[in-house]
């Protein structure tokens, strides 16, 4: 996917400028039951479906210092008081890393989380499903907007890790009660073109 | 050689004795004014006083699950508490009461939907029974600091760890906010901060601890109703309730978490009859709602408590009483002695005996 030279708007997921940019589709499935990360969530959810989101639509821009990442999916509709919507682009951290288990000990990846209703974005370091921590080097940023039954959310942080050259997709459904390691992810690396 | 030292891996424990409590709430208040007064903790209450039998706090705890079954050894799922669950946290109309001109008119009033209203203490006094035999007891209830925290191990980011000194904490830098550890306890007594994407509980008065003060709960108990201690002090009151004399219990057991919160199980008027006349046989609150709570063993502490009061009755002395009467209150701190109107700040702004 190639990283669009925009200016204007970025951090807008309704800015019309977005129409220029280059998207994919990007599939998604569950992360696996045997790789959550205790036996409390593997008891709980066996019986459950989670990361029921199948796939998300993804555009990349840059303006020279940040990258920006606009993903798009469909809201599922049913009320849920206590968890929310969530999506995370994903970078590797050491040049590969699982993207199936959100990373692990050896090979942790890099978070850029947003949550709807959370005031503010995330870095966080996944070493597993669910299993990570906030990271201060931030200057990362998002923001989401609900429209027409579909989320559309813009991720952004320095552009430098554009450099990775390679980026997943995680995404929660809240309605379902998804958080943490229950998360529909991509397999496979989208590749990132910076200019 | 090199002399190494180990650090000693204790229990703190409670000890609530049910026949003392008189339901005043100070306990929690204490621990409110101490501990839950900042952004997203208004309806938070880490102790907290439930009228028995009743739905407690958050609504209808005892059917959420959660806990070790003690059969495969498998955690159990449980129920996420919700906001609506746990309830209060409310707004009044101080405003329209006080200085809205209505005179009489206006009472306080919970600015939230009638509907499905609930909140900590909700259903005080309301109790089981048809009159003349009707019943209630008060249960005091806070994390139980469990010797296998089935809350820590439900955590995938590990925020939840115990100390040295048997307490279950939380590291909020590192909590994500994912509620597994609500579900997975069986006693329902975290609660999340909507504000701070945190979940909380109880800390064991750590920082007074550490000092030597007793918790805010046990200090604070106008009835001088509940102990804490240390589990391994042989010679301390908790201990000696616990493991000597058999007569506190922990409550739903059950759930095997090793709770450390323990309870006197509470002595019972007998039922009256149509005529009024005194049924010396059965109980008004019944046995086997206690042994619900308390296990079969109730039935035996409950024997031992009545004979125990029997023989003071004939003339005889009695230590289990003398510890339960707490004469002198000190005796309820275990350790935790210090006053903590001695304490005088540190040069880093904390406190030190």
């Amino acid at each position: 996917m190639k990283v669009a030279k925009l200016s204007g708007a970025l951090a807008d997921p309704q800015w019309a400028g977005w129409s220029g940019a280059d998207g994919a589709t990007v599939a998604l499935k569950p992360v696996a039951l045997e790789s959550q990360p205790n036996a409390y969530i593997r008891e709980a959810w066996k019986d459950r479906d989670y990361g029921q989101v199948a796939e998300g639509q993804v555009k990349a821009a840059s303006d020279g210092e940040r990258l920006y990442l606009r993903v798009e999916w469909p809201d599922d509709p049913a009320p849920n008081a206590e968890f929310q919507d969530a999506v995370s682009a994903i970078f590797p951290t050491n040049g590969s890393g699982v993207l199936a288990t959100l990373g692990d000990a050896d090979k942790p990846l890099v978070l850029w989380f947003w949550e709807n209703g959370r005031p503010e974005a995330l870095r966080l370091i996944s070493r597993g499903p669910g299993v990570f921590r906030r990271d201060t080097g931030d200057g990362v940023a998002a923001a989401g907007v609900l429209a027409d039954g579909r989320w559309s959310v813009v991720l952004s942080g320095p552009a430098a890790i554009g450099a990775k050259g390679k980026v997943g997709l995680a995404v929660w459904n809240g309605s379902n009660d998804e958080r943490a390691g229950l998360a529909a992810v991509s397999r496979e690396w989208l590749p990132l073109e910076m200019d | 050689m090199a002399a190494t030292t180990e650090a000693k891996v204790r229990q703190l424990a409670w000890v609530y004795d049910l026949n003392k409590c008189i339901g005043c709430q100070t306990c929690s208040v204490a621990c409110k004014v101490l501990w839950t007064r900042d952004e997203g903790e208004k309806q938070q209450w880490w102790c907290s006083v439930n009228t028995m039998p009743g739905l407690g706090t958050p609504k209808n705890w005892e059917s959420m699950g959660g806990g070790i079954d003690l059969v495969t050894a498998r955690p159990r799922p449980g129920h996420q508490p919700t906001r609506e669950e746990f309830g209060g946290g409310f707004d009044f109309n101080y405003d329209e009461v006080f200085y809205g001109g209505t005179g009489g008119k206006a009472h306080l009033e919970p600015q939230a939907p009638r509907e499905n209203r609930w909140a900590m203490n909700w259903d005080e006094d309301q109790g089981a029974g048809e009159w003349p035999n009707s019943y209630y007891f008060y249960l005091p209830r806070m994390c139980n600091h469990c010797t296998n925290p089935v809350c820590a191990g439900a955590c995938p980011t590990g925020a939840l760890h115990k100390t040295d000194n048997g307490l279950v904490l939380r590291d909020e830098d590192i909590c994500m906010g994912d509620r597994f550890c609500m579900e997975a306890c069986p006693y329902k007594k975290i609660y999340f901060n909507y504000e701070r994407h945190v979940a909380q509980q109880c800390i064991g008065c750590f920082p007074r601890i550490e000092a030597g003060v007793a918790p805010a709960c046990v200090r604070q108990c106008p009835g001088r109703a509940v102990f804490v201690g240390y589990l391994d002090d042989e010679d301390g009151p908790v201990n000696k309730l616990i493991n000597t004399w058999k007569i506190a219990l922990p409550l739903h057991a059950e759930s095997g978490t090793g709770p450390n919160v323990y309870y006197v199980p509470p002595l019972s008027p007998y039922r009256l009859n149509e005529d009024m006349s005194i049924d010396y046989e059965t109980p008004r609150i019944p046995p086997e709602y206690l042994e619900s709570l308390f296990g079969p063993e109730v039935h035996t502490a409950l024997g031992r408590l009545k004979g125990e009061m029997e023989s003071v009755r004939g003339g005889a002395k009695s230590e289990m009483l003398s510890t339960l009467i707490a004469y002198h209150w000190q005796e309820l701190l275990g350790p935790f002695t210090v006053d903590p109107a001695t304490l005088t700040p540190n040069g880093n702004g904390h406190r030190e005996v």
